[in-house]
């Protein structure tokens, strides 16, 4: 269970896996800050957020743009995600929370944004898989 | 007929480097690439050619989906696509745009000699380096609100003048003199802009750079005299985007068009091809912001350039007009515009969207510079850190060919994650400085190495293809002497 960086010819895909959703949804959120940067340190402090949206897919492109935003805005790199991923009013709901490493501890590169090309989110035998391509 | 298969697509040689896709199926129109042999050799091993064929299925698509010698694999449309959409039956796609809006290239030249520079490699590059902004969180040349992100999306480079970071010579010599008339700021979210107030004067990172070059050598006389360029001159590649800004805004509306135009998305073989339907309320609210965007993004590159005059003076100790530090031309490669083109006989208003490929207006087109107007547009294609890179001037087959475009860049070939298994960083800054002269300072190793030359393809054979078929003619090739990146 995790995350691995998949090869793209011009930029970054990540394929994860979890017990659940929510698991899944932190690993390819892990995912996008190894995509951003080798080493983590260990400082930062945590931060939640919530994201509503209409499907699964659309749950995970999301909450992966809401980290961007918050990357940019907050001025700090979101590691160690957690998430949990549940059905509400018809549609999906993603609580999460993440260790904001702020810029000046990190040396980083620019994730530009995540993209549906290719993008899955399936069931397994043993939990669930998602796979997205990143815009570097 | 001359064919070639990769795996389940089929092309057919129309002649010398022109390659034809057949409609079939749901294509709305046939497809082509323009490549010799060996760039499509490389083009037909990723999923260049299924993504090219996935875009033909656009709605009032005209014409052909074509992808240009340096294409690639990219998320949606291919990188190196053109892709015209009638304005009035067809949709605009902000995924065949992509998210880096007007992502481009712009050069400056001076009249200082690659003599002049030698001995200062050292001492320009740690000042290139230390005061243009690249990187995560960099930060931006200009501390903005968001009254001043409104301002530059909405009057662009005009309020660059107003603040005294550019000059009259600037806007005309740079394409719809720095500002798009239809920008529509209040079509761009908040989130957008509360992204882009802090990167307003920075590079970002990945392929981005700024680079110190000398010209090496000069193909077209006339032209290059007409550019203002000649051997040994020392000129400057700044090539940049619309930072997050202009990410979060094709974000927004490939959001928004899926949720209001399921429908057509349905029908589409990639939902990143998200298409509003042309005359919709969000094709027209794209079509406004990304506009406000490409003002964004000059203005972005515009900063930069000012600051490299800044930094030249100090490093020179003479102001930067006994330098002639004067802007040759910019130009996007991520784009959506609406232009007239005549397709078989008939005069029509398309949407062109270049995606990785650039604008290449011959002599004569009443949207070329009045400066150029008589030569053609210039086209700058940046090569990678150990190649040269190339001043073309807009061909005259290429409003035939290529909806008036051509490439715009080497083309990547092998992936970031291959290439920081192949090649270490430092090993690669070490051996462009002790083998090639080129100074290279980046804020991270990994970077250098995602962005080693060896990763890239032959941007010789790119330029060859363009030239030969006359869609952008070689004019002047420039090689580098320091690079920055984030």
């Amino acid at each position: 269970m995790g995350y691995e960086l998949r090869p793209h010819t011009a930029d970054v895909a990540v394929a994860a896996t979890g017990a659940d959703l929510g698991e899944t949804f932190a690993a390819v959120a892990d995912g996008l800050a190894a995509a951003t940067c080798d080493e983590i340190p260990a400082t930062g402090e945590r931060f939640s957020l919530t994201v509503r949206a209409e499907g699964l897919e659309a749950l995970l492109f999301d909450y992966l743009d809401r980290l961007i935003y918050e990357r940019d805005v907050r001025g700090v790199l979101p590691v160690v995600n957690e998430a949990s991923v549940h059905e509400s009013d018809g549609g999906w709901l993603v609580e999460a929370s993440a260790r904001g490493v702020p810029f000046a501890d990190v040396t980083a590169r620019d994730v530009k944004a995540v993209t549906y090309s290719e993008m899955r989110v399936e069931e397994t035998d043993g939990g669930w898989e998602a796979y997205v391509v990143l815009d570097v | 007929m001359t064919t070639r298969e990769f795996d389940d697509i089929q092309l057919e040689r129309v002649r010398e480097f022109v390659w034809e896709m057949p409609r079939e199926g749901d294509m709305c129109v046939p497809a082509r690439v323009l490549a010799s042999e060996a760039l499509l050799d490389e083009i037909g091993e990723d999923k260049t050619l299924q993504q090219l064929k996935n875009a033909t299925h656009l709605p009032g698509m005209t014409g052909h989906a074509i992808c240009m010698p340096d294409g690639h694999q990219g998320y949606g449309f291919p990188v190196g696509g053109v892709g015209a959409t009638d304005v009035e039956t067809g949709c605009i796609s902000p995924g065949s745009v992509g998210y880096d809006i007007n992502c481009g290239v712009r050069m400056l030249k001076t009249n200082l000699t690659y003599a002049d520079v030698q001995g200062h490699e050292e001492e320009l590059v740690e000042a290139l380096f230390a005061n243009v902004p690249s990187g995560l969180g960099g930060g931006g040349i200009v501390e903005s609100g968001i009254d001043t992100v409104e301002a530059v999306l909405s009057r662009g480079v005009d309020w660059a003048l107003e603040e005294g970071w550019a000059v009259e010579d600037d806007l005309t010599h740079c394409e719809d003199e720095g500002r798009r008339p239809d920008a529509d700021s209040s079509a761009v979210s908040q989130k957008a802009k509360d992204r882009g107030k802090n990167q307003l004067g920075s590079l970002g990172s990945g392929n981005h750079f700024l680079e110190v070059q000398r010209v090496t050598d000069v193909y077209r006389d006339d032209v290059a005299g007409a550019y203002g360029l000649e051997p040994d001159q020392v000129v400057v590649l700044i090539h940049c985007g619309s930072r997050g800004l202009g990410h979060q805004t094709c974000t927004d509306y490939l959001r928004k068009i899926e949720k209001r135009h399921g429908d057509l998305l349905a029908d589409l073989p990639d939902k990143e091809l998200a298409a509003a339907p042309a005359g919709s309320e969000l094709a027209e609210e794209y079509y406004g912001a990304m506009c406000a965007c490409i003002n964004f993004a000059w203005v972005n590159r515009q900063l930069i350039m000012h600051r490299v005059r800044q930094v030249f003076e100090r490093v020179f100790d003479r102001p930067w007009e006994a330098m002639d530090m004067h802007l040759l031309y910019d130009v996007a490669h991520n784009i959506a515009k609406k232009e007239t083109h005549t397709v078989e006989g008939e005069e029509r208003e398309l949407y062109v969207h270049r995606k990785g490929a650039t604008r290449a207006f011959p002599a004569g087109h009443p949207e070329v510079p009045a400066a150029y107007r008589d030569v053609g547009q210039p086209i700058i294609i940046p090569g990678s850190m150990g190649a040269g890179s190339y001043v073309l001037r807009g061909g005259e087959a290429s409003m035939d060919l290529t909806f008036g475009s051509t490439a715009h860049g080497a083309g990547r070939l092998m992936s970031r994650t291959q290439a920081k298994q192949e090649f270490w960083g430092e090993t690669v800054q070490n051996e462009l400085r002790e083998q090639n002269q080129v100074y290279v300072k980046a804020q991270s190793g990994a970077t250098v190495a995602e962005e080693a030359p060896g990763v890239y393809k032959d941007v010789d054979e790119v330029v060859r293809v363009s030239d030969a078929l006359g869609i952008g003619d070689k004019v002047a090739r420039t090689y580098p002497v320091c690079n920055i990146k984030g």
